[in-house]
This record gives structure tokens, sequence and C-alpha cells, in this order.
């Protein structure tokens, strides 16, 4: 028996909404230079795009973009069936929106810079952000008024807190705007840096989503892990470290005291170490509470009440049972939303993924979970 | 109800303490400033011996980044030797989970002189 979409996940009755996929990556054309046509002429030369042929294949000849240039995945990092006409994948907004929405029967995706993950580990933050204001020109232009299942999440650079805030005061009011996509940095999420982004954030009711950036201990400004890994399997099972660091960071510094209204997403990052988290941080809490007396609950309320993962990678444990035991222990239906991560290597169908949950578990992260994380934005 | 005399109150001097045991229970008997407190001698948590844990104030609840230290006698509390749970000296529910999360406090009380518990 085929499992149908409609069985997978029924629209919402009051918005017609079905599923909502938070990880859609739009990819450019030509890198960087996609991006020439969205700044100016000086911010053009100061990055270096007016040189031409042979010149732009060399190191410190013009920006490229932080990403990872230090490991390889042989089977290609993106889905092979997802080129389009000689394009790249998920360059061209019409065919994504066939391939992605039409085939999979996705009602809403969204768009998180698949190129521009890196941009916080850049050293100059008028940079990271004037390519990020680029960045979201281009989203709004090429995806989000091509068709409208698409939603943006309007990217900042997070080095610098007083330009990230004026980019969300720029994008936050446009259409099919539903979250902000703040890039990891080396400074841990509850540091006082942040404050202005998160009340930003708050203000405007917008999620605020982060992303693996592939630069993860390969560049000095980004997020360290315990070394730097050898292999991209290594990189790439080893991801959820830098996003527990993050986790943990904002409920010891009582983040989501001082922004009570503040919502964070973690795509791809993975999920079942909420677990480990919860327990672990509720039974520290009892011990050590005085240390962080503005936790004044236990700390895994404050991550059913502010903090999703996304689903992608799902679990494959060996035991199939386990699927709903550990989702049953991390909270699964208040915690996680679904994610496709299209076109990347390691895309999730919403059929064949979560095809073995509990129906109404699975309408839950699809459909009515990330309804209330984006709300009206998402409709 | 059992009373038991521990000891004239001039033998558990102010910052004090006696662990006694009293029907086959270790109970541990507190003079904080002159006001007395009796606690079971046995955390909920892990069964440790709490009453051989530190006295002291409490750190209230605040506002991210602030401090707010209290030695005030309603937030007296005993911390346990081995986890460092606290459970107020009052009446022996723990600062985190108090609902679930409790020891037993008994009756104390200074009656001509004597520091007298009253268990059951």
């Amino acid at each position: 028996m085929s499992v149908s979409t409609a069985a997978a996940a029924a629209p919402d009755r009051a918005t017609d909404v079905g599923v909502i996929d938070s990880d859609v990556h739009p990819n450019f054309e030509a890198g960087i230079r996609d991006l020439i046509p969205y700044m100016t002429d000086t911010w053009r030369q100061r990055m270096g795009f007016g040189q031409e042929g042979w010149e732009t294949s060399f190191a410190a000849s013009a920006f490229h973009l932080p990403l990872n240039y230090l490991h390889v995945n042989t089977a290609g990092a993106f889905r092979k069936d997802a080129a389009f006409e000689g394009k790249p994948p998920a360059s061209d907004a019409r065919h994504t929106a066939r391939d992605l929405f039409d085939r999979h029967d996705i009602s809403r995706g969204l768009l998180i810079a698949g190129q521009m993950f890196g941009i916080g580990a850049m050293p100059q933050a008028e940079v990271a952000a004037t390519l990020a204001s680029a960045y979201n020109e281009w989203m709004d232009e090429r995806w989000l008024q091509v068709d409208d299942r698409y939603r943006g999440a309007l990217i900042i650079a997070p080095q610098d807190p007083d330009l990230a805030v004026a980019e969300i005061e720029r994008m936050a009011g446009r259409d099919a705007i539903a979250a902000i996509f703040m890039p990891l940095h080396e400074i841990l999420w509850g540091e006082k840096h942040y404050h202005p982004i998160f009340e930003a954030a708050q203000r405007h009711e917008l999620p605020v989503v982060t992303h693996p950036s592939g630069t993860e201990s390969i560049f000095a400004r980004a997020p360290k892990m315990a070394g730097t890994p050898t292999f991209y399997i290594e990189w790439h099972a080893g991801l959820a470290q830098i996003h527990y660091s993050n986790v943990l960071s904002m409920l010891c510094h009582g983040t989501f005291e001082r922004f009570p209204g503040l919502k964070v997403v973690i795509a791809e990052g993975g999920f079942t170490w909420l677990a480990e988290l919860m327990w672990k941080l509720d039974r520290d809490w009892q011990s050590l509470r005085d240390e962080v007396p503005w936790i004044k609950r236990p700390p895994s309320e404050y991550i059913l009440d502010h903090v999703w993962c996304t689903t992608q990678p799902f679990v494959e444990p060996h035991k199939k049972e386990h699927v709903a035991q550990v989702l049953d222990m991390v909270c699964a239906d208040r915690n996680l939303i679904f994610s496709s991560d299209y076109p990347h290597w390691d895309f999730d169908d919403p059929q064949r993924a979560l095809a073995a949950i509990d129906p109404a578990l699975r309408r839950r992260i699809m459909v009515e979970a990330p309804l209330e994380v984006y709300g009206d934005r998402i409709r | 109800m059992s009373r038991h005399v521990i000891d004239r109150a001039e033998e558990i001097p102010p910052g004090t303490r006696r662990v006694v045991d009293l029907d086959g229970r270790s109970i541990g008997v507190f003079n904080v400033e002159g006001t007395f407190y009796a606690l079971r001698n046995r955390c909920p948590h892990h069964g440790a011996p709490l009453c051989e844990g530190p006295v002291s104030g409490t750190m209230l609840p605040s506002d991210p980044d602030e401090y707010r230290f209290s030695t005030a006698r309603e937030h007296q509390i005993i911390r346990c030797p081995w986890h460092g749970y606290e459970f107020r000296l009052d009446d022996g529910r723990g600062l985190v989970k108090p609902e679930t999360s409790r020891v037993k406090a008994y009756r104390v009380e200074v009656e001509a002189g004597d520091v007298v518990v009253y268990t059951r």
C-alpha cells in the first residue's frame, strides 16, 4: 500500500495550509556573482568583482563565500535529479516549485540561503552585511515574487548586531518574509552580543532560524567543534554539538526570560540531543541553580516553549520501535517541525521519511507546529 | 504524637546543630539565629545524610545577570552534602520542584528551656 499525501498530513482546515517545509535552499547559478546586480558599484569594487577571466579563480582576487572547502562529499552535496536545464539544483524558482511543492505535495517552503551559510565567519562585518542585503533582494525578486508558496528567511550578518538589526528593519515588512536566518558565528548565542538581534526578532514576531554553516572548525571566526574533523562524514555527523552548545548557552544566560517572545528554529541540527540536554540541565539546575538564578523554571520548559528543531535528516534507529520512543523523549509534539533540506543530498521526502510515525504526530510536525511557529506569515 | 526532649536550648547555640535518633529515624535539629528547625536526615533525592550539609541563605530568583542573595529567615536552607539540592529549613520543601521534592520537617519547640521535637 502506498502512503498517500492526504494521509501523510491533511491541510489545516482554517488556513488550507498543508505540509510546511522549514528548510529549502535556493542556489545561485554562478555563486556569489549572482549578487553583483544587488549591490552598489562601490561594494562591487570593494569585493573585487571588477576582475574578469583567470584572475577570478585565484584566492584574494575577490570574496568567496565561506563554506566547507576542506571536506568532500564524494556522492555530491546535491540531489542530482534536482538539476534543471544544465543549471545547478534549486537555482530556478519555477522548476523548484514544481519539483518540490508539486511533486511532494508541499504547501509552503521556507527559503534559507543555500550558499550563504558561512557568512558569519567573514572577518569584516560590513562585507557580510552587504552580501546579506544583496541576497535578501535576490531572494525577494527571484523567488518570493515568483511563487506564493515560498517564504523567505531574511539573512543577517551575525558579526555586527547593529547592522543585523538594520537589515531586519529593512526587510521584516516585505511580503513573504517569515523568519530571520542568523548564520552561525564564533560567539555563543546566549551572550549579550545578540541581544539587539533577539529584541528585533521578538518585536517583529519573527522566529530566528539557524543552520549548520559549513565553516565549523574550518574558519577561525566560525563556531568551534572539539577539533577539526578529518572527513566529511565526521564533520556532517558531528554538527549537532554546535547547536547543543548554543541552546545550552541561551538557557544558562536566561535568554528566554529576557526575550519571552523569542522563537528559535534549528534547521538540520539533529534533535535527539534535546533529550540529553533537557534531562541533564534539569538535573544540574537542582544542584547549581544559585549560579543562574534567572532560570526560574526547569530548563526543559524553556526549550519546550521556545526552541524547535527540524526533522531532516530524520533518525533511522536500528530498532524501528525506537523512533516513537525517541520522539516521545524529545517531546516531538512540541519541539519538532518538518524539513526536507531540498535540494541537498540528504533530502527527506515528506511521504517517506516520517511514514512510520503516528499520523496525528506526523500532522503536528508537518502542519500544526510550523503554523504555530511562523504564525500568519506562513499562511 | 511522640514528644522528644533533645537537650537544653543553651547546649544547641545559634549556628549549631544536633543530629539525633528518634524512634529509629535520624533527625537533624538546627538553631539558626535563635530559631530551631528539625528535618529528617535523609535527602529525598538519593538518600544522602541531608542534615550534614551546610545551612545558609539562598540566591533568590532574579532577572538575567542579576544576583540577589537573601539571609532572611524564610530563605534559610539546608543544602544536601551530596548533590547540593536545597531545602527550606522551615517546611522541608525543595527550592526546585517544591510540590514533589520535600523532606519531612518536624515541629520543634523550646519548652521550659528544653528543645523539644514532636514526631508523628
